[in-house]
């Protein structure tokens, strides 16, 4: 009897004392994920469920920004980028304890490519009208060829959550370190952790350290702010600056700046030849003595400094010096020189004439920004570049709309004419942006769709882009993509006017936390997070 | 044919076509506003053209406002809500789940703001004195934005239940007074209470029956006030209701669950104030 009972004592003592190791982490989604199904993300938060829950067979590393292997324990890359072969880590076991197996890839791969599930995830995948074949070569080894060679194939796998082929829980059955325990819409999505994760520290332990995370939905930024005060919460993922500080004034110790983030802050001129507004309006905004005109005439360190508080620099172009690789070292921010600035419009036939600037036609400079209201950020800088371009004689009016009727403005009917947005690079690779660059693309928002190449420097980063896309020696590829981050500097369809730092939010009581600028910057290692022992216990 | 079948059938007529009405005025403003063609979607250079189509495809479906109302009506008819197309989930699963969340804080603000706007309407009239307590409290609750109210009791960890009532309070509080103090200005009244009668007596026998169906007509209002009130608390306490998915749904512009919660909150509307006609109708038929 007391032999039986001894064990039964043991795990329940073990369990107890693992449940004090890690306690349970608390943090706040904006909005309630769109799916579990990790092949359809599209939703930040649906992301963030997808990167806690999904095992994926390589990782980017956050911190390093180098590929790390996961579920699978090499690959290879061959027949000149058109085909990456995986051989899989032996003895993991999904979190129903279904074994992993080169079933569960080819599955989850055939099922991602499926047309009719219309998956963002799977769409860079198809970089040729030949859809990828999938090959099982052994029980643990997988290729998957493309029908065109594919640059920076790998950090393609970073985001596929591999499914089970065989388990009867279907998407419930994960690889990742935590599970999908409880969804109550609207207020929180429970996490525990998978027992079955195949990761362990160096100890041996098996991680994750945390027993689960409470995922609480929370829209308002202002009450999740509250909630971190109180310590009902244990990290932001990304605060604004202005929380920041008044944080970093309460509690020094409780927030972080991990330095440039890939975000950046930017304002573009309608260039769409559709657009109803008239040509002598157009031909400002075509005009690259202009928009270099009003790039010198906007104080961009001002901006870093008053908006962000400081925590933001002057941007150069579109790669951020967070993306360490991409980013060309040779680029540095358009300085603020309203005398160079004048020149450049005097040059161009501009006049200023009792404080206001007249083109050549003797129409006033006016012209209004659009922003998303809301964000106060934004709202900010676009009221000091309006004060800024006044010593340029410019009148500016900021408009602030809702975002989808900024949308439909920025998409179908053009009715703008210039707009002040944020880009996200979520991913490091610039063959991500090939719809951003393409001047054929839609989301070329400067001048959208284009038929051919409006201009010959749009046309040059076309044939680059496309060079880029198809190179596979990432020397060259880099040295193609620093000339369009040149071309793009130089010609300024885009303004880019402040990267921003990473801040969050993170409890003293949060150990093993690695800030990184990539997302999610604040819980990238999730596995290792954990309370301390003695508090987590009080909880 | 009963007299009351006719007017209940009549009753009934009017309730449908004002919900259908609701419904199809709420379907054309929603498909008019700016943004409604739009998907933020579309901004992830990571679609190809054919995911691009897609999305466009599936606003096409509701591009035609007439066809969609059509068939949205048929389908509830049918007891299928449809799918919310911004939070992709099935709507009647989300009205569900977040009915108890805003009926629970309705009821309490609509228990909490009669009571205390009751009991100092009737202080008020009774005791001169504290005219100028009820005032003073239902200007300072009155000039405080609901909005406001809200975010200073949830920050200040007060209960965030009893927002709506804090709310619904001074909008009851000036009706009730001149209410009650015309009640008990009637002659009998003031003769009872000269001769001493139980006040308790008084209220329960001869000022509340005076009174009441302008008090059930009032309750039927306190309803739709309520709920005008849930939206911006739910919404700022992040409290997963109606009111915040009706909310939500309007930033999205989500046609097929703004459409069915204008539908269903003019269903309740209209089915509060006709029970508070119907009960008033019958008191006033008593009391002659």
């Amino acid at each position: 009897m007391t032999r039986r009972f001894l064990p039964v004592l043991v795990v329940a003592f073990t369990s107890t004392a693992l449940a004090q190791i890690g306690g349970d982490l608390r943090f706040c989604l904006r909005a309630d994920p769109k799916t579990f199904d990790p092949l359809l993300v599209e939703d930040d938060n649906s992301e963030a469920v997808r990167y806690l829950t999904g095992g994926v067979l390589l990782r980017v590393n956050r911190v390093s920004q180098q590929f790390t292997p996961e579920l699978a324990a090499s690959w290879k890359v061959d027949e000149q980028g058109r085909r990456i072969t995986f051989h899989l880590r032996h003895g993991v076991a999904f979190s129903d304890g279904t074994p992993f197996s080169a079933d569960d890839v080819t599955y989850t791969m055939n099922r991602l490519m499926d047309p009719q599930l219309h998956s963002a995830t799977a769409d860079p995948f198809r970089s040729s009208s030949i859809p990828p074949r999938i090959t099982q070569l052994s029980a643990d080894t997988v290729s998957v060829t493309f029908g065109a060679p594919v640059s920076g194939l790998e950090r393609l796998f970073d985001q596929v959550a591999i499914l089970s082929a065989h388990s009867p829980r279907k998407l419930a059955a994960v690889l990742g370190p935590f599970q999908v325990a409880e969804y109550k819409p609207g207020i929180e999505v429970r996490l525990s952790r998978n027992p079955n994760y195949w990761k362990t520290d160096a100890g041996g332990r098996r991680l994750p350290y945390a027993d689960q995370i409470h995922l609480q939905i929370q829209q308002n930024r202002d009450l999740e702010l509250v909630r971190f005060r109180r310590g009902e919460i244990d990290l932001i993922n990304s605060v604004d600056p202005e929380v920041f500080e008044r944080l970093a004034h309460d509690a020094p110790s409780s927030v972080t700046d991990a330095g440039v983030s890939l975000e950046s802050e930017m304002m573009w001129f309608n260039q769409a030849p559709s657009a109803p507004l008239p040509s002598y309006k157009k031909a400002w905004f075509a005009s690259q003595a202009f928009r270099r005109a009003v790039s010198e005439g906007i104080n961009r360190a001002d901006l870093a400094r008053i908006v962000f508080k400081g925590h933001a620099q002057p941007a150069a172009g579109p790669i951020s010096p967070a993306n360490r690789f991409w980013f060309n070292t040779t680029l540095r921010p358009h300085p603020f020189d309203v005398p160079s600035a004048l020149r450049r419009l005097q040059e161009e036939g501009f006049q200023m004439r009792n404080g206001q600037l007249y083109d050549g036609g003797g129409h006033a400079v006016e012209f209004s920004i659009l922003t998303n209201a809301g964000n106060r950020s934004r709202e900010r800088m676009a009221t000091m570049i309006q004060q800024d371009l006044t010593a340029l004689g410019m009148r500016v009016n900021v408009v602030t709309l809702d975002f989808p009727s900024l949308l439909e403005r920025m998409t179908q009917t053009f009715q703008y004419e210039a707009c002040l947005l944020g880009l996200t690079n979520l991913d490091l690779d610039p063959g991500a942006q090939m719809n951003v660059w393409l001047s054929s693309a839609a989301n070329h928002q400067w001048n959208p769709n284009q038929k051919s190449a409006a201009t010959p420097w749009e046309a040059e980063i076309d044939r680059l882009m496309r060079r880029q896309a198809s190179e596979l020696r990432p020397e060259a590829r880099k040295r193609l993509f620093d000339r369009v981050q040149q071309i793009v500097w130089e010609q300024e369809p885009f303004l880019y006017l402040v990267n921003k730092d990473s801040l969050m939010a993170l409890s003293p009581q949060l150990q093993n936390t690695a800030p990184a600028a990539v997302a999610p910057q604040a819980y990238w290692n999730i596995e290792v997070l954990r309370k301390s022992s003695q508090l987590a216990g009080n909880r | 044919m009963p007299r009351w079948f006719t007017r209940m059938a009549r009753q009934l007529g009017a309730l449908g076509v004002t919900v259908l009405l609701g419904g199809a005025l709420t379907a054309t403003l929603v498909r008019t506003s700016p943004g409604f063609d739009t998907d933020e979607r579309l901004l992830d250079p990571r679609l190809d053209a054919q995911s691009r189509a897609a999305i466009e495809a599936e606003h096409a479906a509701d591009g035609n406002v007439a066809r969609f109302y059509v068939r949205h009506v048929g389908a509830l008819l049918r007891g299928d809500w449809g799918i919310s197309p911004s939070l992709k989930a099935p709507i009647g699963t989300l009205i569900r789940s977040r009915l108890p969340v805003t009926a629970e804080i309705m009821a309490i603000g609509i228990a909490g703001g009669w009571v205390l706007a009751f009991t100092l309407a009737l202080a008020a009239v009774l005791w001169p004195g504290w005219a100028r307590v009820g005032g003073a409290l239902s200007v300072t609750a009155l000039s405080v934005p609901a909005a406001a109210l809200a975010v200073l009791i949830f920050s200040t960890g007060g209960p965030i239940r009893a927002i709506i009532a804090l709310i619904l309070f001074p909008r009851l509080f000036d009706f009730l007074r001149n209410l009650l103090a015309d009640a008990y200005a009637q002659p009998h009244i003031v003769t009872a209470r000269a001769k001493g009668l139980n006040p308790a007596l008084i209220l329960i026998r001869h000022v509340l029956p005076v009174c009441a169906p302008q008090l059930l007509a009032l309750a039927g209002v306190s309803a739709s006030m309520a709920f005008g009130a849930a939206i911006p608390v739910e919404t700022l306490c992040d409290l997963p209701g109606i009111g915040q998915l009706a909310w939500k749904a309007a930033l999205a512009r989500d046609l097929p669950v703004l459409v069915s919660l204008t539908m269903l909150i003019t269903l309740l509307t209209q089915i509060c104030n006709a029970v508070s006609d119907w009960a008033g109708a019958g008191l006033q038929k008593g009391h002659a």
